[in-house]
């Protein structure tokens, strides 16, 4: 077991201090490389600006949320949670795992903020309805909080949805007013790391990304990197070939299903969502939900509580009809409704007619003219 | 007299802030307040009833299966689908997992700290505590080396001033009595079990494509295939698979949770004697041993259902569920007919109502409202719901695993069953269950296999799937034993929509606030008499709200 | 191609008919026909393979196939196919004869108002009198232009559809119609167009059938022959 002689700020040395090996660390940086989608000449420079770096100070806030970021940090494989919390990051702040409570946790965050430089990830939505009444710690509203933290902050992560852009509390009719953090900062880089919980590994990648180049990885319209974003979920589905032969479950824990055929049927939202799911999957890469049976729900899409809903129909319900009515029905609705219409004008129109031609001659000229010219239009 | 303030209570999941009075070294009275809450039941309202597992699954991502579960028994109960045995299964083997998951990272990294002193552990000796080790348990990563490893990793970290999420512990204050080995074995322990909660909890991946939050649960059944022979679904490779990281979570808890348990405990005896609470034990059971609908047929379930009133264990009452009514007379809600009233949750209401102070705020008007939680009762009584509650009424029905276990660890502590109405016991019986479910989920396992080899492979009922045969009104609930307590869902569909939704959640059962006749919930109490060393301080309170592993979340909702 | 509004030597029988005085005129130019032909054939290929990519209800079962792989190439194929013959159109709309004009779609001018008038009151029963117009009249016109505005909600909602499984120029150029309504209101959207589309292709034949059985003036055959038969002071 490598054991150093004198404790070093670097991350390379707290890393080897407790037998993470240069080899893994090596591999780990080369693997974040990949996750990055950069090429694998970089990763020596990710492990030089890893191994030169003091440890970042981070304070987590999290506001209304349900902790399944958090839990989704401790499910970091590569570096572990534990190598990430002692030894990569000096979390200072962070309320479900940090020792200190009440206001000895507030004197924590107000020293990391008062440094300065720090890395601030939220994690839940933030209220704005009632004056912030909905979220408050220590007596604070989660607004307040958030202007406190963030100023002279290096750069802010949303993990999750809620947080990237108002998620379930935002969701109809937002009974608290809520919104995700980047309506609420200004002047300090913000990046969205999305999903119903966000995945560890591209938040690992995306802090790594802003150690070795000192600024955040490229985004889409969204604010979200494109290194996880970039791509739809459906362009990457290990179920695709189902999909384009057209084999498609039809019902749940049929033969198709079974069979790992293509979801579509079920709901999946594959096709409207963008997010990496398929490529790194989960827990350290054990499955991901469309591996295990279930459709996409599109947790990564803002506000797809209420547009990839209802979750197993393919299209959203419109407002005010029944939430299961589809396209479909509406649809063949409108063309009845069309043909039934002009069906009854019709009718009216041909007794209009009958009585027309009661009441005056009809001129028996111009009939056989139109029947002399339908044949001469028809030669 | 002081007015003690805990805001944040941190190591929780959410928004839990405490105010006490201290008198004498002793609370006189408390009020615990929860701060956040968005509004999950109004948000369900017109929504698809099939959606609802995945919208109430956020209500926590700390119990991150038990909101899905209970809502999918909700909705099944009201529209009378009944899941085929294959997904009955796979959902007690999930429960049964995230059960041992979540209370090992309970115990170590939320409650541990309350006991343990990680700088005391700088002063360990690594040989005596390998043999410290040795003497409890035969686990395996326990040599001198590793313990060395251990502490000087400590001693870097320590050392290079940035402590990260130790920062501003209650280190050295008096009420921390483990010896530094003792500390030092548990610090190498809380390393551990990060490594081993992330590791076991792959199995939720495997059954729901990941965790938190699985993705996996249907109205009818679960949406993970079994086939024995596709590559796709639940085979023989994937049970292999399961078996071995049960059996892996089965050793963790014999061979390191169960014995730091009672290395820590015996350590502080006079907590056997402090944090008793309202006295009354409400378990709604779980875990069927047959093919049946736990919460409509209690009879035949591994835990059972119960009450056990003012710490009577001769005595198990049976449960009625119409009998459960929330208060919100002091909580930020009003109800149309008047704030002093309890409604049932099929009649329930949420309609916020803040009238506390605007922030920033230094203590609440805690005379009125003063919470975002509810105060459920039952029979207009106050109930402590959890682990402690769960194995008391176990132990009372004469449950064979839970008598010895409970009866080996009272021995082991030389104490009697009183001792098990307090803080100590609340985490005592929290170890306990771990193990008697690592186990149950080895049988769950069995049963699991038995039934596909059978030849069964159905994993969901399509009887009413589709929404046009779905009555036009119906109403019902769905009951589930959560880590935390019992918890309740209630739905009205109408015209294929949710009409009305609620939830009563375990740690509102237990964090809620006074109800409308001044009665206290289970922590108001609990904390009633507990000496406080230090008012600036107050390890003592951390150390008996955790014991109720407080989640905030799932609370308020 | 000019308007030919001369009689012509054939149709000479019939400019001799004292009480009807008819002429015949090319109407509808070339283009026209093979547009709005196009146009009809693309739109139910889309339309049968867009409601197979709604709800397929064909399976290739447990033989491998490329069913919807196939089905969404073919979309694409007719897409562009339809795609050329809208923007064909827009172009004979400035180039093409008077009755082709962009003008013929909005009545705005004084005699296509009272036109409009006139189709209102035939429409709904106050008149037995269709009304007189060589080219499409004042209502119909109107009906066509906002079936091109649906079709070229269409256009963009297909294409920004086509932009989510590519990076480029497709993607830069529509990727703005998802900040106005999100990737599933857009196929919902482009879905529901399908059937307005075929609300109006009721409404359409229909109306085309009554209007040509009350004035005769040879309407049906018209779009595909281009001649219409009519007094000459419809012109
Ligand atoms: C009248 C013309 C058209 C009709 C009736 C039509 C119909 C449809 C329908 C019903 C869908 C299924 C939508 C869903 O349920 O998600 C669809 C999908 C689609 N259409 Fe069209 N469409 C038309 C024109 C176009 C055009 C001009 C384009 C441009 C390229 C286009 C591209 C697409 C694409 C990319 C999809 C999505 C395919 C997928 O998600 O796999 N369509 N179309
Ligand atoms: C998808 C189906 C169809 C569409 C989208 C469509 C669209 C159109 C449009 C846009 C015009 C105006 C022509 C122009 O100025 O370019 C038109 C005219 C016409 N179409 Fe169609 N059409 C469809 C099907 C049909 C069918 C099936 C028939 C008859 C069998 C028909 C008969 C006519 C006639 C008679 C006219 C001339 C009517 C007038 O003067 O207003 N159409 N159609
Ligand atoms: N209280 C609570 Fe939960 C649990 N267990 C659930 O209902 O933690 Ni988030
Ligand atoms: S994004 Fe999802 S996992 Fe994260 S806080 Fe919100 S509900 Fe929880
Ligand atoms: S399962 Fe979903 S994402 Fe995968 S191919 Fe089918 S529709 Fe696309
Ligand atoms: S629901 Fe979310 S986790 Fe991935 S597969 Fe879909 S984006
Ligand atoms: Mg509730």
């Amino acid at each position: 077991m490598p054991v150093v002689d004198a404790p070093t700020d670097s991350i390379l040395h707290a890393l080897a201090s407790h037998g993470v090996t240069r080899r893994r660390f090596l591999e780990f940086c080369a693997a974040t490389t990949a996750l990055l989608a950069l090429p694998q000449s970089y990763a020596p420079r990710i492990a030089r600006a890893l191994e030169d770096k003091k440890k970042p100070t981070v304070v987590w806030l999290e506001f209304q949320d349900c902790a399944g970021n958090t839990e989704s940090f401790l499910r970091a494989v590569s570096p572990s949670v534990g190598d990430i919390v002692l030894d990569v990051l000096a979390v200072e702040y962070h309320e479900t795992i940090m020792a200190a409570a009440g206001f000895q946790a507030e004197a924590a965050k107000d020293a990391a903020v008062a440094a300065g430089g720090h890395i601030v990830v939220v994690e839940g939505s933030v209220p704005t309805g009632a004056n912030g009444v909905y979220c408050t710690i220590g007596g604070k509203s989660a607004v307040q909080i958030l202007e406190e933290v963030t100023a002279g902050a290096a750069a802010v992560i949303t993990v999750g949805t809620c947080s990237s852009y108002g998620g379930l509390p935002a969701a109809s009719p937002n009974p608290t007013g809520a919104v995700g953090v980047p309506e609420l900062v200004s002047g300090v880089p913000v990046i969205n790391l999305p999903g119903c919980p966000m995945n560890v590994d591209n938040m690992v990648a995306t802090i790594v990304h802003f150690l070795t180049f000192g600024a955040l990885p490229a985004v889409d319209g969204e604010g979200r990197p494109l290194f996880a974003y970039g791509e739809r979920i459906h362009d990457h589905c290990e179920r695709r070939a189902h999909f384009d032969a057209g084999q498609f479950a039809q019902e749940w824990g049929d033969e198709g299903h079974r069979k790992g055929w293509c979801l579509y049927k079920m709901g999946c939202k594959g096709p409207s969502t963008f997010h990496n799911c398929p490529s790194i999957r989960w827990n350290g890469g054990t499955s991901w939900p469309i591996g295990a049976g279930h459709g996409c729900v599109g947790c990564s899409e803002p506000a797809f509580w209420d547009t990839m809903t209802p979750i197993y129909g393919r299209l959203p319900a419109p407002p005010g009809f029944g939430v299961t009515t589809s396209v479909e029905q509406i649809g063949a609705g409108i063309v009845g409704l069309t043909a039934a219409g002009f069906a009854a004008h019709g009718l009216i129109k041909a007794g209009q007619r009958k009585r027309a031609h009661k009441q005056d001659e009809a001129p028996i000229e111009i009939e056989s003219a139109t029947a002399d010219d339908e044949e001469g239009a028809g030669q | 007299m002081s007015h003690i303030v805990v805001d944040p209570i941190t190591r929780i999941e959410g928004h839990l802030r405490i105010e006490a009075e201290v008198d004498g070294g002793v609370i006189t009275d408390a009020w615990s307040s929860c701060t956040m809450w968005r509004g999950i039941e109004k948000i369900l309202n017109g929504r698809d009833p099939r959606d609802a597992w995945y919208f109430t699954q956020r209500i926590c991502g700390v119990c991150t299966t038990v909101h899905a579960l209970a809502s999918v028994r909700a909705v099944e109960n009201t529209l009378e689908i009944v899941p085929p045995l294959n997904a009955q299964l796979i959902r007690e083997l999930i429960t049964a997992t995230q059960f041992v998951q979540d209370h090992v990272v309970h115990f170590y990294h939320l409650h541990a700290l309350d006991w343990v002193d990680i700088v005391s552990a700088l002063d360990a000796d690594p040989a005596a505590t390998a043999k410290l080790a040795g003497s409890i348990s035969n686990y395996s990563r326990s040599s001198e080396g590793h313990f060395a490893t251990v502490k000087e990793r400590l001693a870097g970290f320590v050392g290079r001033g940035q402590l990260g999420p130790f920062t501003n512990g209650y280190w050295g204050h008096p009420a921390y009595k483990l010896p530094p080995e003792g500390n030092l074995l548990a610090v190498s322990h809380y390393l551990d079990a990060l490594e081993f909660q992330r590791r076991y909890i792959e199995m939720h991946a495997i059954l729901g494509g990941k965790n938190p939050h699985l993705q996996t649960y249907l109205v009818g059944g679960m949406a993970i295939p079994i086939d024995p022979n596709s590559q796709n679904a639940i085979n023989a490779g994937t049970i292999a698979r399961l078996r071995s990281l049960l059996q892996e979570g089965l050793d963790f808890v014999t061979q390191a949770y169960i014995p730091d348990l009672l290395l820590v405990a015996s350590f502080y005896p006079e907590w056997t004697a402090i944090g008793g609470g309202v006295g009354n034990y409400l378990a709604f059971g779980d875990f069927p041993e047959g093919q049946q609908n736990p919460s409509m047929d209690p009879d035949n379930l591994y835990l059972p259902r119960g009450i056990i009133l003012n710490k009577d264990l001769s005595k198990v009452v049976p449960v009625v569920p119409e009998k459960i009514t929330e208060y919100i007379s002091h909580s930020w809600y009003s109800y149309e007919g008047g704030d002093g009233e309890a409604l049932p949750p099929l009649e329930g209401e949420t309609t916020p109502n803040y009238t506390g102070p605007e922030p920033p705020y230094e203590q609440l008007n805690t005379d009125a409202k003063y919470s975002w939680l509810k105060s459920p009762r039952y029979d207009d009584l106050a109930m402590e719901v959890g682990p402690l509650a769960r194995m008391l009424v176990a132990y009372g029905s004469g449950h064979k695993r839970v008598q010895e276990l409970v009866g080996a660890v009272l021995g082991q502590l030389g104490v009697g069953p009183e001792a098990l109405f307090s803080t100590l016991g609340r985490t005592a019986a929290r170890g306990i269950e771990t193990q008697v479910l690592a186990e149950h989920s080895l049988t769950l396992l069995d049963r699991l296999t038995a039934n596909i080899d059978g030849g069964d492979l159905q994993i969901h009922n399509g009887y009413r799937w589709d929404p046009k045969d779905w009555p036009a009104e119906a109403s019902g609930f769905g009951m589930h034993e959560a880590p935390r307590g019992g918890l309740s869902h209630w739905v009205k569909i109408a015209d294929g929509k949710i009409a009305s939704y609620q939830a009563v959640v375990p740690s509102t059962w237990n964090a809620g606030p006074r109800d409308t006749n001044g009665v206290r919930g289970a922590y108001e109490s609990a904390l009633l008499d507990t000496p406080i060393a230090d008012p600036e301080k107050p390890l003592e309170i951390l150390r008996t709200i955790h014991s109720f592993d407080p989640c905030m979340a799932c609370a308020a909702h | 191609m000019t308007t030919d509004a001369t009689p012509r030597p054939q149709d000479e029988a019939i400019e001799r008919t004292p009480s009807t005085e008819l002429v015949v005129a090319k109407v509808w130019e070339l283009p026209v026909r093979v547009v709005h032909w196009t146009i009809f054939v693309s739109v139910v290929v889309l339309s049968f393979i867009g409601f197979y990519i709604g709800t397929p209800f064909l399976s290739t079962g447990s033989d491998p196939g490329f069913l919807m792989g196939g089905m969404r190439a073919v979309h694409n194929l007719a897409a562009f196919t339809f795609i050329a013959a809208i923007l064909a159109r827009i172009i004979w709309a400035f180039t093409g004869n008077k009755w082709s004009h962009w003008d013929q779609f909005v009545p705005f001018a004084k005699d296509r108002r009272a036109n409009a008038k006139d189709a209102f009151r035939y429409y709904v029963f106050l008149s037995d009198d269709p009304p007189h117009e060589a080219g499409h009249n004042a209502l119909a016109g109107a009906t066509y232009f906002v079936l091109f505005t649906m079709f070229l909600v269409q256009v963009l909602t297909g294409l920004a559809l086509l932009s989510l499984e590519s990076e480029g120029f497709l993607a830069s150029t529509t990727g703005w119609v998802f900040s106005i309504a999100p990737i599933p209101w857009v196929r919902f959207l482009h879905h529901l167009i399908m059937w307005l589309t075929w609300g109006f292709v009721i409404h359409h034949v229909y109306s085309a059938w009554l209007v040509d059985s009350d004035a005769k003036a040879g309407l049906m055959s018209s779009i595909f022959t281009g001649w219409k038969r009519l007094p000459p002071e419809d012109l």
